[in-house]
């Protein structure tokens, strides 16, 4: 296993059109790190550069110290798991597995285990003879995971690799991928555009926007302190609330609020819907508020309320019964109203 | 990586030169010869020649024509309903495509001849002999053998285009209140445009410079048998050589005319989306119209054919409805005749050489445009695709040209001493098209991210070629070579003016030569067609089997 060093990689495929401009990244060691963006944002181009499938024009890369940026591709020991898996129709499970293996050399019993064992890992221990076609769209996804695997790569790659999948399978394969990336301490690259999988799964992660990194951090630091209004509204629905900035304090409409995070050059708040909670009118912090709309998810509800000029979103789970235009008291969650530049 | 990358450009580079060695420096040799500005105002002034033209146009433009109306009807039946037997339909349509006419026509005679099928009936019924093949009966006999023989060009080239048109646009006509006529005028027959550009264009300039039909129908005054016939005195008179430019130069005219009339863009707004097939269910007795319809028009065109099989195994087929006296001895005639095994032996050495020179090239050229996209690509794609808007006859010319004009073209292929490697490089030259049509749409069809995860589990350039490409690519490659060969072994224009001395005469060449024996020649050329024909249609139909309906893919411009 290995770290990644990514520094200052640059790219673009038609000139005067970056994907990916300066780019710099840190993977440690073991890490599940997770590449987050909207489409068009380079994140599948990161990972063919570091798979050597493409070339950037610039920046280098290195693996565990060593730089890698001019191998080819079937040196650089970085397997990846294809969007729609690239498995061989003309192999069977066990050959697509094998594959990388003979390359290494390895033949004979150790290549049996080893491939057996890739098997193991993903759940697939009777399907070695089984042809590709023949598998479902799990089953595949599973191969080409055993097979990213059997080579006990530096570093895995995992382009996608759920997008495919229906919701129940998705959510197992979730849970597969993290174990299995623990259980060996596989340093992993995972590119997706889902927020759930990588806020569920990753160990740290990083948002991409037009080619530049937005922010990066562990999925907690991320979602409650987005660095700004891109990432916080890419992680989750969230509140702007515009208002005068000063001392600390964001004056609006229906009140003024302690705001956390840097203030300067902060342009307005924000706030989570669930960090917004139905009060008593006689909370300290309480402000007052019209019920305009709700929707009802039965575990929660979603809410739109009026405060003063404003619009505000709010979560409310285990939700009570309550009518629109009914007036109700809100109260933020102390320390949640972020301060947004 | 950048050693890698200088490889690559190398064998563009020895492509590139092997293309412009034997494609385009016989076409600026043919060009040299006969860009003698008194010679081709001779050719103008000439009215023989001058009629040769007119008729070369006119047959050109009646093949097209009835190629046309032909394929139309069947490709509108193949597309439109479902009936029994469809997936054999287009198997079918390879038939007349792989028996050459130019053995076909031996046949043709036997049918409409004075004394043939027709006449005969003609008079058991009453009536009085018509003599078809006199005069004007020629010309369009002519024409009817080569639209038969011809038309599956357009008509895979319709089932394409067809199957790109999104049933959405015509839905959307229907939903705007436009007939049934006029969806098929106003919106289906302007986006099959494309279709009939690619056909057509191969259609009229195959017509307008085949040699080998109206050779064996005797149909002289047309240019490309004037100019075969001129190769005799070609020492004092390099007339032909004009002629061969006129043609060249026609048949670029006929393609721009074609394209300008069709407009090159046209098509191009055929959008594909999740489209199922429309078909029709027919029910009951109509069920089998469409698929009688494939099978009248296959029968017509293998009718020569099934003519020559009946001239060859029987010993008397004269004024009679069907032939008489079953025998054999036709093919022990043909077999002792000195040219014919010999000239199967040869065919098959210049063939499979060819074949050999054709897949090699043809993969490397498909591989440098849809894999390794090296700069200047395209210009290669567009050379090594040209020889199929060149006419053959051009080609053999130029070969011919280069002999005489060039020390090292005489000393690596003399005609005369060994054209073992002049003719397998002429054959291949005019195979590659095919070849990269093939591997191309093999590649296309292969992700590459197949090859891009051989090469991220560590698997080397060669080793991804050797393990993935070739393995998943492997039908088409096989079907590529197998067009190669097969094409090869009954090519004519090549084999009639590059084989001059009788002991290299290919199979086609002997065939000519068989048939012009008189008395017995006849018969037996028809058994020696015969089992040409047999030949060629085993290796098709296991070509057929492989690919299935992508085989259209091949006759692609």
């Amino acid at each position: 296993m290995a770290s990644v060093f990514i520094d200052k990689i640059c790219k673009s495929f038609v000139s005067g059109r970056p994907v990916l401009q300066e780019l710099s990244l840190e993977v440690n060691h073991g890490e599940l790190f997770f590449l987050l963006g909207p489409s068009g944002c380079g994140k599948s181009t990161l990972l063919r550069i570091l798979a050597g499938l493409e070339k950037q024009d610039s920046g280098s890369i290195k693996f565990d110290g060593v730089e890698i940026s001019s191998l080819p591709p079937e040196k650089r020991q970085a397997a990846m798991m294809f969007q729609n898996y690239a498995l061989w129709p003309h192999l069977s499970v066990f050959e697509n597995i094998a594959f990388g293996l003979r390359i290494m050399g390895i033949s004979g019993k150790k290549l049996k285990m080893e491939v057996q064992s890739a098997l193991d890992a993903v759940q697939l221990s009777d399907c070695a003879d089984r042809r590709v076609p023949l598998l479902s769209g799990g089953q595949q996804q599973r191969v080409a995971l055993a097979r990213a695997l059997a080579v006990r790569p530096a570093v895995l790659l995992l382009d996608e690799p759920l997008s495919n999948l229906d919701a129940r399978l998705r959510d197992t394969m979730r849970g597969e991928i993290v174990r299995i990336c623990r259980e060996r301490s596989q340093t992993a690259i995972y590119v997706t555009h889902d927020r759930q999988e990588a806020l569920s799964m990753a160990d740290r992660m990083a948002v991409l926007k037009d080619g530049r990194i937005s922010q990066q951090g562990t999925p907690r630091e991320l979602y409650e302190r987005p660095a700004n209004c891109f990432c916080g509204a890419f992680l989750g629905d969230i509140n702007f609330i515009d208002g005068r900035i000063a001392n600390g304090r964001l004056e609006t409409s229906f009140g003024s609020f302690i705001l956390s995070g840097e203030c300067d050059g902060a342009s307005a708040g924000a706030i989570r819907p669930e960090r917004i909670k139905f009060a008593a009118p006689d909370h300290p912090e309480a402000f007052a508020a019209e019920l305009v709309d709700g929707t009802f998810f039965g575990d929660c509800s979603q809410w739109v309320c009026r405060a003063g000029d404003t619009l505000l979103t709010v979560k409310e789970s285990a939700p009570g019964e309550r009518k629109i235009g009914e007036k109700v008291f809100l109260a933020f969650d102390d320390g949640f109203l972020l301060a947004m530049r | 990586m950048i050693f890698r990358r200088i490889i690559q450009y190398l064998l563009m580079l020895m492509l590139a030169v092997f293309l412009l060695m034997f494609l385009i420096l016989p076409l600026f040799t043919v060009i040299g010869e006969g860009c003698d500005w008194e010679l081709l105002v001779e050719v103008f002034r000439t009215p023989v020649y001058r009629e040769g033209l007119l008729n070369s146009l006119a047959v050109a433009l009646v093949t097209t024509l009835l190629v046309a109306v032909m394929s139309l009807g069947l490709a509108l039946l193949y597309d439109r309903y479902e009936f029994p037997g469809k997936e054999y339909c287009s198997l079918l349509m390879l038939l007349p495509m792989i028996l050459p006419p130019f053995v076909g026509a031996l046949g043709f005679q036997q049918i409409l001849g004075y004394y043939g099928v027709v006449n005969t009936i003609l008079e058991q019924c009453g009536l009085s002999r018509i003599d078809f093949l006199g005069g004007e009966g020629k010309f369009w006999s002519v024409c009817v053998i080569e639209a038969l023989h011809l038309y599956p060009v357009l008509y895979l080239n319709l089932i394409t285009a067809l199957g790109n048109i999104d049933p959405a646009m015509t839905d959307a006509a229907a939903n705007l209140g436009a007939s049934g006529w006029q969806r098929f005028f106003r919106i289906r027959l302007p986006l099959l445009k494309s279709g009939f550009l690619a056909g057509g264009s191969i259609v009229l300039v195959w017509s307008f410079t085949e040699l080998g039909t109206p050779l064996m129908f005797g149909y002289n005054r047309v240019t490309p048998v004037q100019v075969f016939n001129g190769l005799m005195e070609l020492e004092n008179n390099p007339l032909p050589y004009s002629l061969v430019v006129v043609m060249l130069a026609v048949s670029a005219l006929i393609y721009l005319l074609l394209r300008k009339l069709l407009g090159a863009q046209a098509g191009s707004a055929a959008v594909k989306g999740t489209m199922g097939s429309r078909a029709i269910k027919l029910r009951s007795w109509r069920k089998l119209l469409p698929v009688g319809a494939f099978l009248l028009v296959a029968l017509l065109s293998i009718l020569p054919h099934l003519a020559l099989v009946g001239t060859a195994f029987s010993r008397r087929w004269y004024n009679t409805v069907l032939p008489e006296v079953f025998t054999l001895t036709n093919f022990e005639n043909a077999l002792s005749n000195p040219l014919v095994v010999p000239s199967i032996v040869n065919s098959l050495r210049y063939s499979a050489l060819a074949m050999v020179i054709a897949v090699v090239c043809g993969t490397l050229a498909a591989l440098i445009s849809s894999r390794w996209r090296l700069r200047g690509a395209w210009a290669l794609d567009l050379l090594s695709m040209l020889p199929l808007a060149i006419p053959g006859l051009v080609i053999a010319f130029g070969f011919l040209g280069m002999t005489s004009s060039y020390a090292w073209a005489r000393a690596i292929f003399n005609p005369v001493d060994n054209p073992l490697w002049l003719l397998a490089i002429a054959y291949a030259v005019r195979r590659i098209p095919y070849v990269v049509r093939a591997v191309t749409s093999g590649l296309e069809q292969t992700p590459e991210e197949l090859e891009q995860a051989a090469r991220n589990f560590g698997a080397g350039p060669v080793k991804t070629l050797t393990g993935i490409t070739f393995p998943l690519i492997g039908a088409n490659l096989l079907v590529g070579g197998l067009f190669a060969f097969s094409f090869s072994m009954l090519e004519v224009s090549d084999s009639l003016i590059l084989a001059q001395k009788s002991i290299f005469f290919p199979i086609t060449k002997a065939l000519l030569e068989l048939s012009q024996i008189l008395g017995s020649g006849p018969s037996s050329a028809s058994a020696f067609g015969v089992w040409a024909m047999a030949f060629l249609a085993l290796t098709l139909a296991s070509a057929g089997i492989l690919l299935g309906r992508k085989i259209g893919a091949v006759f692609k411009f």
